[in-house]
């Protein structure tokens, strides 16, 4: 036992490193920095390659990895970071995850894709305590983040530069007119953030050992997790999260096996935001507005088309698969279906103004739901279509119950959480749905007594749930409920004092994006005719919500729009293998750069 | 378009977007109706001098790492098939279609593989989840989908046209369960956490139980965990006389690095993957691992098992490992079968059907043919391998 809380102690100390810097860029700046992991795993691969290639000692590697990655910092925070500078911090946050994504394949496709073993720059396991052996590098690793704490926390307390920093995360406008230079000291925060990443990235390659340019998502994901639960932007915070998380996994896991390892992380987070929803040590200032959410620039307009240019593109879209090649109308049949869950998230994340980044969970849970109904109780397809979709908003609701009483960027956390810990209770209920191994031979489709076994057949009833969603939710957002969910999401202290009690409408918005989601489950399921958990990630999550960002988060119909360019950009971009994910990402930076209320919304 | 002076426009030309956008959809696509490309431009023969096999792999992403092995197999294949005459004087190409080993992509990109005339058959993909999303859009079409890699027991359910050449995990399992019995009466299990290694502990299990050996603890893992101690701490103090892993290369190396550099676990150790990539990462370590694969490079005795090794060598300057050999025989025999009958997509799987004698390169080398029953080859026989001095040998007792 005493091992096990040890090694738990040593891991923890790894996550607190990430943590750090993530923590001081969210404290500093106010954007949570989705891309942070990858820059660990920068610094993981050039010290990787002066270790293992060249032979250099630690010190060196570690003066290179400094350069490299305050450079790195620099360049983010100046092309990208700055000037969505005054934009909704979502905008920064999905930039990031651009960032994150052309930086992951940037290292793969320079240093390979095999796993390797990280050089020993620092002896590994020559220490031994209770039965577990460590190493010089765990030594210095934990003294390290010790050190980093406490000289942050003086450095911010009582350097000039460090008063500056926090004057300016306060107040930007006042810090400026005080004689601060604002911008340079932003670039300050990202190059120590980056610098601070890349430093762990070193001891995080000496601990793992086994060491892949793809390990940057897991990482960030994990020390993102770490920090809000010692409190989002608070140094010693990140610390303590990370210690109490490396401890709680390694008990966890040593009682109730790895397979509940999503569980046990997510688990903790939520129980966390539950009963201390600032984290450990975090701030106890309530945050008033909802930072992680609304539309860019004070929200941008939705576009709307006269009702006879909507029929006329209904009637378009429906002619379609007519028209459409087998090709075309696979890659149809996945923008349409993603372009569904989609539709249904502008209720919530657009008009009730609540960012959820957790909607792989609702989706699992459709896909699961219509899976078993039609494979073990032989439920016809259309009973089974709807019924996925009410058991996926139930679900959902059922799961988010407590969350809707947090405040600020916490229930956007939250929604991550609950995402990831949907999927892995569908992964640990076997009996039903059969786990890791699976759901194999679901059914196609079949209408009235038609089996839908054409790719232009099954995309025809895509558009056909697509446009009942599209008008469903139109219809919804001009409606009373729908002038609620605006009212409730444009200021919710207002509605608050007008009697509105916006936690149950936030509640209602997202029952009905989950029921959305949940045919969209449904449909991909009985397309792929097999699903299991690895199919519904954290990723899909973070897709699903780019894809109304990109279109315009209060506009169901750039929501198509936004579901056509990053389901179908993939598929075009294949004339650039190589590069074809480093293009996506760069062009996902750009869209947001230069289009950031939405593709088919016009500035407020 | 914020400019007031464009402001009285913004209607009409919004308008104007909408209809030209639907107008476009229809005009500019071709005509071809709901019942696919198939049934339009009925079984037309390919006309040009060169039949593809259509390739689904993962070339970036999380699993790029084994869609390059695969690519190297393929890449060497063709070449040898081309260099022997083709495939009844036609030369044999390979498409290749990265999809991340992702369902999705593999959902979109099928039809356009179906859609291509001179696609033969289709190989791959890398992960189960990935190669099932692709597989009903084959089978509708009558594309034969070769899946080398898919050794899961219900993938080849979707259809008659979905077959794998893969040995299957309850003969694999049987035979390394065997070998446990011989040197450990307790164990320690750990398996990867994944459709594949649930099924593969399955059938390890069983087999472990007629064998009347103990099994002292067992937990299953995720392939992105970094600290495998909470749950291989228990496996150590279980005192069990070996730890037995099913699951990957990097995962192997991970758990065999635990027990010996961390947890000072000296025992006999089975697990890890016949690749370069275990025996980089686990290094020292290794020796003495027992592994059970379907190929040794260095200790196979089959005549055209030992020309690949040769070539290959050539090409790549180092041994191929299980997923090349594996990529490298999928084309080779997909030729043979184009061969045998004929280089069209009805070909091939009448040839599937009706071949006996496929070239084989793993296991004990020789031919082998496929189960009409289950479409999987029931006569490739696993071997045993143990990693000496950094190399894999081909293990004899």
């Amino acid at each position: 036992m005493i091992d096990t809380l040890f090694s738990g102690l040593i891991h923890g100390s790894a996550y607190a490193l990430v943590a750090v810097g993530m923590s001081l860029i969210f404290g500093v700046t106010n954007v949570a920095n989705f891309a942070q992991g990858s820059i660990v795993a920068v610094g993981i691969m050039v010290a990787w390659w002066l270790g293992s290639s060249l032979g250099w000692g630690i010190l060196p590697t570690i003066l290179v990895v400094i350069v490299v990655t305050g450079l790195l910092g620099l360049l983010m925070n100046t092309a990208v970071i700055a000037p969505l500078e005054g934009r909704k911090p979502i905008a920064a946050l999905l930039a990031t995850i651009g960032i994150g994504q052309i930086l992951d394949n940037g290292l793969q496709l320079i240093f390979g894709p095999q796993t390797r073993p990280f050089p020993k720059l620092l002896p590994t396991y020559n220490l031994q305590l209770f039965g577990v052996r460590f190493g010089t590098s765990d030594v210095v690793m934990v003294m390290l983040t010790g050190v980093l704490m406490v000289g942050l926390w003086a450095f911010l307390k009582y350097g000039k530069t460090g008063q500056a920093i926090r004057a300016t995360s306060q107040d930007p406008e006042a810090a400026r007119q005080m004689g601060i230079p604002v911008k340079s000291i932003r670039n300050i925060s990202f190059v120590i953030g980056s610098v601070l990443a890349g430093i762990s990235g070193i001891f995080v390659g000496l601990f793992n050992a086994n060491i892949n340019p793809m390990n940057g998502g897991t990482i960030g994901m994990t020390a993102f997790v770490a920090a809000t639960i010692g409190g989002l932007g608070s140094i010693p915070g990140a610390v303590v999260g990370g210690l109490v998380l490396g401890v709680v996994e390694s008990i966890g896991i040593s009682w109730l096996g790895d397979g509940a390892h999503d569980l046990i992380t997510f688990g903790a987070l939520l129980i966390i935001l539950i009963v201390k929803p600032q984290g450990l040590l975090g701030p106890k200032t309530d945050v008033k507005s909802e930072p992680l959410t609304g539309t860019f620039l004070g929200g941008g307009r939705p576009i709307t088309l006269p009702w006879w240019a909507n029929a006329g593109l209904a009637v378009a879209l429906l002619a379609t698969p007519f028209f459409f090649s087998d090709y075309l109308a696979g890659v149809g049949t996945q923008v349409a279906i993603y372009a569904i869950a989609a539709v249904g998230l502008t209720l919530i994340s657009g008009s009730a103004g609540q960012t959820i980044l957790g909607m792989a969970g609702p989706l699992a849970a459709g896909a699961y739901a219509s899976a078993i109904l039609t494979t073990q109780l032989h439920w016809p397809f259309l009973v089974a279509l709807p019924a996925a979709g009410i058991v996926a908003a139930i679900a959902a609701s059922i799961l988010t119950f407590p969350v809707w009483k947090l405040s600020g960027h916490y229930v956007a956390i939250a929604t991550i959480g609950v995402g990831a810990v949907m999927v892995a209770i569908i992964r640990l209920w076997e009996p039903l749905t059969k786990g890791s191994l699976g759901i194999q031979g679901i059914p196609f489709p079949t209408i009235f007594g038609q089996v839908l076994y054409t790719q232009q057949m099954q995309y025809l009833l895509d558009i056909v749930i697509l446009l009942f969603a599209l008008v469903v939710v139109m219809r919804l957002r001009s409606s009373h409920l729908g002038r609620v969910f605006e009212a409730v999401g444009s200021d919710q202290e207002a509605s608050q004092a007008l009697g509105v009690r916006t936690s149950t409408y936030k509640s209602l918005a997202y029952a009905l994006a989950a029921f959305f989601t949940g045919l969209a489950g449904a449909l991909l399921a009985h397309q792929y005719t097999y699903i299991d958990p690895t199919i519904f990630t954290s990723s899909v999550s973070v897709l699903i919500l780019t894809i109304i960002v990109l279109g315009g988060m209060n506009s169901p119909l750039g929501a198509v729009l936004g579901s056509i360019i990053l389901i179908g950009g993939p598929e075009l971009l294949r004339i650039v293998p190589d590069a074809r994910i480093i293009v996506y990402g760069a062009l996902l930076v750009l869209v947001i750069l230069f289009r950031p209320q939405g593709l088919f919304a016009r500035k407020g | 378009m914020n400019n007031p002076r464009f402001q009285h426009w913004k209607k009409p030309l919004q308008t104007a977007a909408a209809l030209v956008i639907a107008a476009g959809t229809i005009v500019s696509v071709s005509a071809c109706g709901l019942g696919g490309d198939s049934s339009s431009s009925s079984s037309s023969s390919v006309s040009g001098d060169t039949v593809n096999i259509g390739v689904i792999y993962p070339k970036t992403g999380q699993y790029a790492e084994y869609g390059k092995l695969f690519e190297q197999g393929f890449n060497l294949a063709i070449e040898k098939v081309n260099a022997d005459g083709g495939v009844q004087g036609k030369k044999l190409g390979l498409k290749y279609f990265d999809t991340q080993s992702d369902a999705k992509q593999d959902a979109a990109v099928a039809p356009k593989l179906v859609a291509d005339k001179s696609i033969i058959a289709v190989v791959g993909d890398y992960a189960s989840p990935a190669s099932a999303a692709a597989s009903p859009i084959f089978q509708q079409a009558g594309l034969v989908h070769y899946g080398f890699n898919n050794s899961a027991p219900t993938f080849t359910d979707t259809g008659d046209h979905v077959w794998t050449p893969q040995i299957g995990q309850d003969k694999y399992q049987k035979a390394n369960a065997d070998i446990v019995a011989k040197k450990a009466k307790k164990i320690s299990v750990v398996y990867i956490e994944n459709d594949w290694g649930k099924q593969a502990y399955e059938y390890f299990k069983e087999e472990a139980q007629k064998n009347g050996t103990e099994i002292v603890y067992e937990s299953s893992y995720l392939a992105d965990s970094t600290d495998l101690s909470p749950i291989l701490i228990p496996a150590r103090d279980a005192k069990p006389d070996a730890v037995v892993d099913i699951g990957y290369g990097p995962d192997g190396a991970l758990v065999l690095n635990t027990l010996r550099d961390k947890l000072g676990f000296t025992g006999q150790y089975f697990g890890g993957q016949e690749t370069k990539e275990f025996l980089d990462l686990a290094g020292d370590n290794a020796n003495g691992t027992i592994i059970t694969g379907s190929f040794s490079a260095t200790g196979t005795k089959d005549s055209k098992a030992k020309q690949f090794v040769k070539d290959f060598n050539a090409k790549y300057g180092n041994n191929p490992g299980n997923f090349e050999v594996t990529a490298y025989q999928a084309i080779i025999d997909l030729a043979y079968a184009a061969n045998k009958i004929e280089p069209t997509r009805a070909g091939i799987q009448k040839a599937l059907k009706t071949v006996t004698d496929f070239p084989l390169y793993q296991g004990n080398g020789g031919t082998f043919k496929f189960n009409q029953s289950n479409r999987r080859a029931d006569n490739i026989d696993p071997i045993l391998l143990v990693v000496k001095d950094g190399k894999f040998e081909q293990y004899e007792d």
